[in-house]
């Protein structure tokens, strides 16, 4: 049986905060109660930048994203209702799920902002704007509604990778800008095919629709192949955030030139809300189509993995290094969606492959996160760009740092005592039962292949000797943010069943 | 053979015997960590503890008769810790920890705890950041145990990459110049080895569960892997067969999978090399009986004769690669690789015992022979692991003592150390198995056994008849030549003589009485023989 034991937490907090939930309930518009915190975030966003012009609005965005969060658990949506705005937005298990990522990797993307730019307006407001977006992405249940999120998010990204420090930054966003404009407007494309087929922008709508023009796929074949050109256009656009064949080039650019909190919230944050809406339109709107698009998916995932790995494995700068690894990772995480088979066909492999694939997430927000503020906090404090030499004798010069990023890499690499080692075994174990077996083995392998570069970092930081054995001074709550991460890595290796249980629960039921 | 008060001790332990024996080194390493200098003391003290326990658990094991029909396969202490649900399907699909030893599992949990309280002592050399270094060695304790204790797929999965990184570490960052390249051979090689396992693993996980309805990772209990696979067709057993073999031979090894050995074993420091051909090498040849003859008995029997071929090529390679070496130590890691060699050729052996049906006379002998030979195969792990720590010990002290480990560089060692000289000399025997030696019995076992069923595996006598001269030929040239005056040789201190001659004894006693291991094995031994027959 299902534990979900934060359930009690929850508990709690609601009962403290009633008094105050019964009196937003009556001032709030019914509508807006499930928008409430992306609201909230937009006025704190506002707000920091007002304030910004004289003070540090850190302070300001911090407190904005914990209302965010406790509103988040205030307001029940089991309770009150999860539709929002017409239901264009809805708060259900899957999209709560994605909103605590974006929520957690907020939190830790600010405490790494105390290092360097969080002090400015703008940056704080861009930031927030983007975390409001985010959270509406994975809430929107039509077309145009997750369009208009989808920029909300996107635009303020640009700016912030072109605030990264030196003349690369603005390279890396243009770069990112270009491709996110093309990727915008494949996106475009798609949803005017799918409204011209089905008369509806509405996921839920399109779904029954498709359905149908399945069933009488010998009388209008048409109709069915402008509905696959619209999920391969669909795939190619949200595919350019998640970083995956054939939208990645931009990811190694911009998320090692743009400032590394920056990069950590595009690596934790905002891939996931591409994942995320990518999944809802899968297996919500396109669940019939699966064994059409389930071929692209394979392709898509293995291609993904090959191109991260070997890329990853040439790099000598470590955020290029971990950017391509990232691009793997999210292979890894396509063949969770892969696996989701149509659940009318085979129910276990559906729920395993989605469920593996939330899990896979979260884990993977909480890695890369870390691992990005780590490298990012080590090249603020040796001002340089960190490569491979840079990291040589770590394990003298900063030894917490060097641990930390030890079980980063493996748990990255997928070994136990870290969560890694679960979240890959669940993504693998679901191909399998998919049938799939020759595709968990290509991940395997894949995944082999990726011990060439993590080892390496082991290897630098461990086993050789630094060129200077002056010890490195690290900022504490950045830090914080990462050691954190690595709690969390290692508890949810011993206590799986924390965050496995909300994965099952918040897979969709179609 | 149960003794009561190891067994009411066993049972006063919190968490239950096997829980604690594992929990106990890891809160120890996490200790050692911050302890700095005094991480050696309580290594010591902890290994030793668990060496105690083994001992007591090996006291505690019935052993027996196991039933056929006894749905845990005579599995003792049994233990589960849920770590997570997964609600798919009818039924939960349960990640867990099942914890378990019979007479074969004590067996291998003593050993490793007895080459590991050895190598804790054969670290005295180590000197740089002690604390890590013993942290990282009682982790791998953990690992190790776990392996041989794990009964489902993913825990003994968890434990068995869990011990590469802790020896990662070891090699990497203790050992000698090229040891970080060696270190990430070792993790890689093995890495993969496992990977392919683990895709079978998913496929019996996948299969059974959609033959019988219940998706399970347990190998023990009434829907456990063991008491449901042997229902599968033939060739999907054989699938699995080869994938388990790509695990464990990685591990044991066999050619051609045996590359990153002599890497990982020359470049580690000693305490390292010690551990791994102490105990690494056992997991492989405690999978190829575990996870093959016990859990796919009818597969194996298919694939009896290519094993066998295989590993008397295997031996006789390694045989004739070892007598090239020039580094001591190198030639010890490719003597490994040829006794590991007779444990996969006893396990063919045996297998092919499973082959026959018990209930026909006409086969009698045969089955005998194929007892024989599995009961050789463990009994080969144990006195090989044994035998090769010593061995590993004096090459890592000719550093020490002469300078260097190239055969061709050291003259006159009986001369100049006979402290050294003797008990390199007594190991060396044991090596090439004199009878006297533990080394002796376990290859009279496996070759009596396995000439009844493959006539011509006495070939693999050849090997002993390389080994003989290959080692006799090193000690020729190392120990009874004439002095070099111009080269120093020191003799070995007391303290570093603690450790092998520790090691010597049970080379010796089991040479003599080797019944102190097969007393317990020979239950398990009958059950893997006889237990699965059509």
């Amino acid at each position: 049986m299902m534990l979900l034991q934060l359930g009690q937490i929850a508990d709690i907090i609601r009962g403290i905060l009633s008094p105050i939930t019964n009196f937003l309930l009556t001032i709030v518009p019914p509508g807006w109660i499930m928008s409430l915190p992306a609201l909230t975030l937009i006025f704190f966003a506002i707000l920091a930048l007002a304030v910004g012009l004289k003070y540090n609005p850190l302070g300001l965005s911090f407190i904005g994203l914990i209302l965010a969060g406790l509103e988040m658990v205030m307001f029940d949506p089991a309770v009150l209702g999860a539709e929002s705005f017409g239901g264009q937005f809805v708060r259900d298990p899957m999209a709560d799920f994605f909103i605590y990522i974006i929520l957690i990797v907020g939190f830790l993307v600010l405490m790494s902002s105390t290092l360097y730019g969080g002090d400015k307006g703008p940056y704080n407001f861009m930031l927030l704007i983007s975390f409001a977006g985010a959270i509406w992405v994975v809430m929107a249940t039509n077309l145009v509604g997750l369009f208009l999120a989808w920029e909300l998010m996107s635009t303020p990204t640009y700016i912030l990778v072109a605030l990264g420090p030196g003349r690369k930054a603005i390279d890396g966003a243009t770069k990112y800008f270009v491709m996110g404009l093309l990727a915008t407007m494949l996106m475009v494309f798609g949803i005017a095919l799918v409204y011209g087929v089905t008369g509806s922008t509405d996921l839920v709508v399109v779904a029954s629709v498709v359905e149908g023009i399945w069933g009488m796929f010998a009388t209008t074949p048409n109709a069915a192949y402008t509905i696959l050109l619209a999920v391969v256009l669909f795939i190619a656009s949200f595919g350019f955030k998640v970083g995956v064949f054939p939208g990645w080039q931009w990811v190694p650019d911009a998320y090692a030139s743009a400032d590394g909190s920056v990069t950590a919230y595009l690596a934790g944050g905002s891939k996931k809300t591409g994942v995320g809406a990518l999944m809802r339109i899968l297996v919500i709107g396109f669940v019939v189509a699966q064994t059409q698009w389930v071929f692209l998916i394979v392709v898509v995932a293995i291609l993904t993995m090959i191109i991260g790995n070997v890329l990853a494995l040439a790099q000598k700068d470590i955020m290029r290094m971990l950017a391509y690894s990232s691009i793997a990772m999210m292979g890894y995480l396509f063949i969770g969606i892969a696996s989701a088979m149509d659940p009318a066909v085979n129910s276990v492999a559906y729920n395993l492959g989605v469920g593996a694939a939330l899990f896979h997430a979260f884990t993977h927000a909480l890695m890369k996160t870390a691992a990005f503020i780590l490298v990012w906090v080590l090249s603020v404090r040796l001002a340089k760009r960190i490569t491979y030499d840079d990291l040589a004798g770590l394990s003298k010069r900063a030894p917490l740092a060097a641990g930390l990023f030890a079980i980063l890499m493996l748990s990255l690499a997928g070994m136990p005592l870290t969560v890694g080692f679960w979240s890959k075994l669940v993504l693998f174990q679901s191909a399998v039962v998919a049938g799939m077996w020759w595709l968990a083995l290509i991940g395997l392998l894949n995944s082999v292949f990726s011990l060439g570069y993590y080892l390496r970092v082991l290897r630098y930081t461990y086993m050789m000797d630094a060129p200077d054995d002056s010890r490195i001074k690290l900022p504490a709550i950045p830090m914080a943010a990462v050691v954190i991460c690595v709690i969390a890595v290692i508890a949810l290796f011993l206590f799986p069943s924390i965050i496995l249980d909300y994965a099952f629960a918040a897979v969709p039921v179609p | 053979m149960q003794v009561d008060f190891a067994l009411n001790i066993l049972n006063s332990l919190p968490f239950g015997p096997l829980a604690f024996m594992l929990i106990l080194p890891l809160v120890a390493g996490l200790v050692a960590y911050f302890a700095g200098k005094g991480a050696r003391v309580i290594t010591l003290l902890v290994t030793g503890i668990e060496l105690v326990l083994s001992l007591l658990l090996v006291l505690a094991v019935d052993t027996s008769e196991i039933l056929a029909t006894d749905s845990v396969a005579g599995m003792q202490f049994v233990d589960y810790f849920v770590m997570g649900t997964i609600p798919v399907g009818a039924t939960d699909t349960v990640f867990q920890f099942i914890l378990g030893v019979d007479g074969l599992s004590a067996i291998m949990i003593l050993l490793s705890n007895l080459v590991v309280f050895v190598a804790a002592i054969s670290s005295n050399h180590i000197n740089k950041s002690e604390g890590f270094y013993y942290a990282l060695f009682m982790l791998l304790q953990t690992g190790l145990m776990g392996v041989f204790m794990s009964m489902d797929l993913i825990g003994f999965f968890i434990f068995w990459e869990l011990v590469l990184i802790p020896m990662f570490f070891i090699i990497g960052r203790w050992g000698e110049e090229g040891s970080q390249h060696a270190a990430v051979k070792f993790f890689i090689y093995t890495h993969l080895g496992s990977a392919v396992m683990l895709v079978a693993f998913f496929m019996m996980y996948l299969i059974v569960g959609d033959a019988t309805g219940t998706y399970t990772f347990a190998l023990i209990g009434a829907d456990g892997l063991r008491n449901t696979l042997p229902n599968l067709a033939p060739i999907v057993q054989i699938g699995l067969a080869l994938a388990i073999f790509m695990g464990a031979g990685v591990k044991l090894p066999v050619w051609p999978l045996h590359n990153w050995l002599p890497w990982a074993h020359v470049k580690a420091p000693t305490p390292g090399s010690v551990i791994l051909a102490g105990i690494l090498l056992k997991m492989g040849g405690y999978t190829f009986i575990r996870l093959g003859l016990w859990l796919l008995p009818s597969a194996f029997a298919r694939l009896s004769i290519v094993f066998a071929a295989l590993a008397i090529f295997t031996c006789i390679y390694a045989a004739f690669t070892a007598m090239a070496q020039t580094d001591l130590k190198s030639l010890v890691a490719y003597t490994s690789i040829n006794h590991m060699s007779w444990v996969l050729l006893g396990v063919a052996v045996a297998a092919f015992g499973i082959g026959l049906d018990p209930l026909n006379p006409a086969n009698t002998g045969a089955i005998n022979a194929a007892n024989l030979a599995l009961q050789g195969s463990i009994f080969m792990m144990f006195s090989h692991g044994t035998i090769i720590s010593v061995m590993f010990i004096m090459a890592g002290q000719l550093k020490y003592s002469a300078g260097t480990r190239e055969i061709p560089d050291i003259k006159g060692l009986m001369n100049k150390a006979p402290r050294l000289s003797a008990i390199l000399i007594l190991a060396s025997f044991a090596a090439f198995g004199l009878p006297g030696f533990s080394g002796f019995i376990a290859e009279a076992l496996i070759i009596f056994g396995s000439v009844v069923i493959y006539l011509w595996s006495a070939i693999i006598t050849f090997g002993i008849f390389i080994t003989v001269g290959y080692i006799l030929w090193m000690l020729n040239r190392i120990v009874f030549s004439d002095p070099d005056p111009e080269k120093e040789v020191s003799d070995a201190s007391w303290n570093d003589l603690i450790a092998p001659i520790l090691m010597m004894i049970p080379v010796i006693l089991l040479g003599v009485w080797p019944d102190l291991v097969l007393d317990f094995t020979q239950a398990v031994a009958t059950f893997i023989i006889g237990g699965v027959a059509p």
